[in-house]
């Protein structure tokens, strides 16, 4: 379908209009149109800074600080799971026990 | 000594009386000229080791070169803040200069003290300066928590301390260093000696840090500002190792059974606060966790009662010291200029600031222990006693070395190769003062290559 392209003075079928190949519902194009109207206003202000020549600091980017929050902070939001717990009792538990009995056995 | 002392206390009333035009310049010269008086101090000569003796303080080949550090590092820490305190009234910057000098005279006490209460007393005194330090100089809200951890961590870890030395005083009648290695060895069996022998001990763990308790450490080091986090990673970790060193003469016999568990946190934290390092995205945080790994080999090197591993673990404490006081200060340089200490928002900065690279690739190098610096000298002693300590232990010093040298060449490429970000359009280029700062530590470090002697304590 990507091909196809109309003769030069004919328009193209309603059928074949790539806008309505997903058969989407009046809401969901409208609230495309939303979400391309705030992406369109975030690019806007990123822009803005980007290119403001009297700009001495870095662009503050709220999802990378958000990102580096929780790489800082995980013990405020861990969870005791089945798998961090085998995790912690794998990394933390036994091989503490394990060097114990092999040292001990080494030593005598 | 007090050649050395009294114009350290006396740097105060200077601070707060010198014009405010001559502020920087002058405590900057006046610790300059304390730190090369008191190299004298590496001229020990005396046949019982102590030198320089006074009722209450004295030096010996332990503590002489962590004093020269100690001394050395108050006019690098005036350096370094001269920048990030510029914006702030004077008698703030006065206060935090008198800050620093007064964290100096309580170090100063602190290392050469013959009296192990006044030690104890000196160790708790430092705490208090730099409590101040990080929770009012400190960048972020964070810092509250940093100064609660950092505090407490420590005071629970030493009031044992006390009450061991307390006990040890009315035993022995004496707490004096001088003669406490020449009374007979207590025959410690029962488990209340037990429980003394981890008081004695569980403050300086708790200090190096040793892995199980080293939580306070990378939230202090993260939110202290430059002259902080220099204060901590150079010194203060030290004064837990120092400790460690002079307490374990009277440690016997215990120490052979009860260091296990001790010695297996140090070694297991080695390769796990390592793979942590690899694992960072904040700058000062890898930094930090580096700093555990390396007191983790030095702790497992003391706790293994070998001359070797003493000489490892001391050799080891001073290069450490000023690598890590040195990368702290390169991390600074990135921080004051992005306000970030995110490591993949400055990267590629070779392209920008080519000769701090040089820097970095120095201290990257020294972090990962190349030959010949002493850094490399200080964990082959410390791996290779602990060898004939147990041949297993290859296994974790060996793969300890290999993740230290992982994460010091990430630390460089991130930083310094790579992209540099579309989005950085302005960078203040290298400042003198940082240029000096950087040589001033890195140039001891490549200078004790060549008189190892120094810094390797008593086995001379």
């Amino acid at each position: 379908m990507a091909d196809y392209r109309e003769a030069p003075l004919a328009t193209r079928p309603k059928t074949l209009d790539p806008n309505e190949y997903f058969n989407l519902s009046p809401e969901q194009r409208r609230a495309e149109e939303a979400r391309g109207a705030v992406r369109a206003n975030l690019k806007r202000q990123y822009q803005l800074q980007l290119n403001n020549p009297h700009r001495k600091e870095l662009i503050e980017d709220p999802a990378l600080t958000r990102w580096v929050y929780a790489r800082a902070n995980p013990y405020a939001h861990f969870r005791p799971t089945n798998k961090t717990s085998l995790l912690g009792a794998m990394f933390g538990v036994v091989p503490l026990f394990a060097l114990y009995y092999i040292f001990k056995t080494d030593r005598v | 000594m007090l050649k050395i002392l009294l114009p350290t206390i006396m740097l105060v009333p200077t601070i707060w009386a010198v014009p405010a035009k001559y502020l920087w310049s002058t405590t900057l010269s006046y610790s300059l000229i304390i730190s090369l008086i008191s190299l004298t101090w590496l001229k020990s000569s005396a046949e019982s080791g102590w030198s320089f003796l006074s009722p209450y303080m004295a030096t010996d080949p332990l503590s002489t070169p962590l004093l020269a550090l100690t001394c050395w590092l108050l006019p690098l820490m005036i350096l370094a803040s001269q920048n990030h305190t510029a914006p702030e009234p004077i008698s703030r910057q006065r206060t935090y200069i008198t800050l620093l000098t007064s964290l100096q005279i309580f170090l100063i006490m602190a290392f050469s003290a013959t009296e192990v209460i006044m030690f104890y007393i000196m160790f708790e005194a430092t705490l208090i300066p730099t409590l101040v330090i990080i929770t009012r100089w400190g960048n972020q809200t964070e810092r509250l928590n940093a100064g609660t951890y950092f505090l407490f961590y420590t005071l629970a870890g030493s009031l044992p301390l006390l009450v061991a030395l307390l006990l040890l005083q009315n035993n022995t009648g004496t707490l004096s260093l001088l003669t406490l290695q020449y009374t007979p060895s207590m025959q410690l069996s029962s488990f209340a000696d037990k429980l003394w022998w981890a008081g004695c001990l569980l403050a300086f763990l708790v200090k190096m840090p040793l892995y199980g308790a080293h939580l306070w450490l990378p939230k202090a080091h993260v939110e202290a500002p430059i002259a902080g986090s220099m204060v901590l990673a150079a010194v203060l970790l030290k004064l837990g190792g120092y400790g460690m060193m002079r307490m374990m003469i009277m440690l016997e016999p215990l120490t052979k059974e009860l260091s296990y568990p001790f010695i297996i946190f140090a070694l297991w934290g080695v390769i796990m606060t390592g793979s942590i390092c690899l694992r960072q995205t904040d700058l000062k945080s890898l930094i930090a966790y580096s700093s555990v790994s390396h007191m983790g080999l030095v702790a497992a090197g003391i706790l293994i009662q070998t001359s070797w591993g003493f000489t490892g673990a001391l050799i080891l404490m001073i290069a450490h010291g000023l690598t890590s006081s040195a990368l702290f200060c390169l991390a600074n340089t990135n921080y004051e200029r992005t306000h970030s200490r995110t490591m993949i928002l400055a990267r590629g900065l070779q392209m920008v600031l080519p000769l701090m690279t040089a820097w970095w690739f120095i201290a990257s190098l020294a972090n990962l222990a190349l030959p010949p610096l002493p850094n490399l000298m200080g964990e082959l002693m410390i791996i290779t006693s602990l060898f004939h300590w147990s041949w297993w232990t290859i296994a974790l010093t060996g793969g300890g070395t290999l993740i230290t040298a992982g994460y010091s060449l990430y630390m460089f490429l991130m930083t310094q190769r790579g992209p540099l970000p579309a989005h950085i359009i302005s960078l203040d280029p290298t400042h003198s003062r940082e240029h000096l700062l950087m040589a001033l530590h890195l140039l001891p470090l490549i200078l004790l290559i060549s008189k190892p002697e120094l810094i390797w304590g008593w086995t001379a």
